[in-house]
């Protein structure tokens, strides 16, 4: 597996605040992409297994937003 | 001081709360507040911030070099200098996060040292500068605004009005 090019260590508070904004870009990345990958068909539970997370967490976290987004949601496959 | 939360500062932090859910945010963070405060136009706080040029358009060119700046340092770079975009979620209540907390916090122990009768946005902002290291003091360095400059500014403006 080739290995990843991390930039050199810097300072610590440049290390800690890319911690910070990768978490934020994660973050949207996961709106994002679930909104993707809602609008293209996919179920709850796909996307739950997909992230790693329960289908719980990922409805509770993201339908509201989707349904008020006009997202036609699939509950099973 | 009876309720420190009262009258402009629950304004800010409604405010704040709104550019936390713009930026799907799920918690109000300092920088929010540094917006917000940016947006009450006519107070003191507001003309030390615009004193340093620094209007919400500004803040937010910062914010967003800084994240940039500091998603580079994990060798990450945006496609097109753009974060992914989503629908907007208006129901997220988003919760007052650690870095507001700190900045409220040290708003309420500027006021009290000043013998004050109530927070005010000025004391906010002094709260909101006096944080030495995260997004905020970052994202003046990355503006080329001298935070403690900005600070001392924050401080005279409770005698220059």
């Amino acid at each position: 597996m080739p290995a990843i090019d991390l930039p050199p260590a810097g300072e610590p508070a440049d290390g800690l605040a890319a911690v910070v904004a990768l978490r934020r870009l994660a973050d949207r990345m996961e709106d994002a992409e679930v909104e993707r990958a809602m609008r293209s068909g996919w179920t709850w539970p796909e996307v739950a297994e997909a992230l790693g997370v329960t289908r719980q967490a990922v409805h509770k976290k993201h339908a509201k937003r989707l349904i008020a987004a006009g997202v036609t949601l699939r509950r099973r496959s | 001081m009876t309720s420190p939360f009262a009258g402009p500062i629950r304004l800010l932090v409604s405010s704040a709360e709104a550019e936390a859910r713009t930026e799907r945010s799920d918690s109000i963070e300092a920088e929010h507040l540094l917006l917000a405060l940016a947006a009450q136009q006519g107070t003191p706080a507001q003309r030390v911030l615009q004193g340093a040029g620094l209007d919400q358009q500004a803040i937010r060119s910062a914010l967003s070099a800084e994240f940039e700046r500091s998603l580079a340092g994990a060798g990450v770079s945006l496609p097109g200098g753009r974060v992914p975009s989503s629908s907007p979620d208006l129901t997220r209540k988003p919760r007052i996060g650690a870095s507001a907390k700190w900045a409220l916090h040290r708003a309420v122990v500027a006021a009290k040292a000043r013998k004050a009768s109530k927070l005010e946005p000025l004391h906010v902002l002094i709260g909101v500068l006096s944080a030495e290291v995260g997004t905020v003091p970052r994202s003046l360095d990355v503006a080329g605004v001298g935070r403690d400059e900005l600070l001392a500014r924050a401080e005279s403006a409770f005698t220059t009005g």
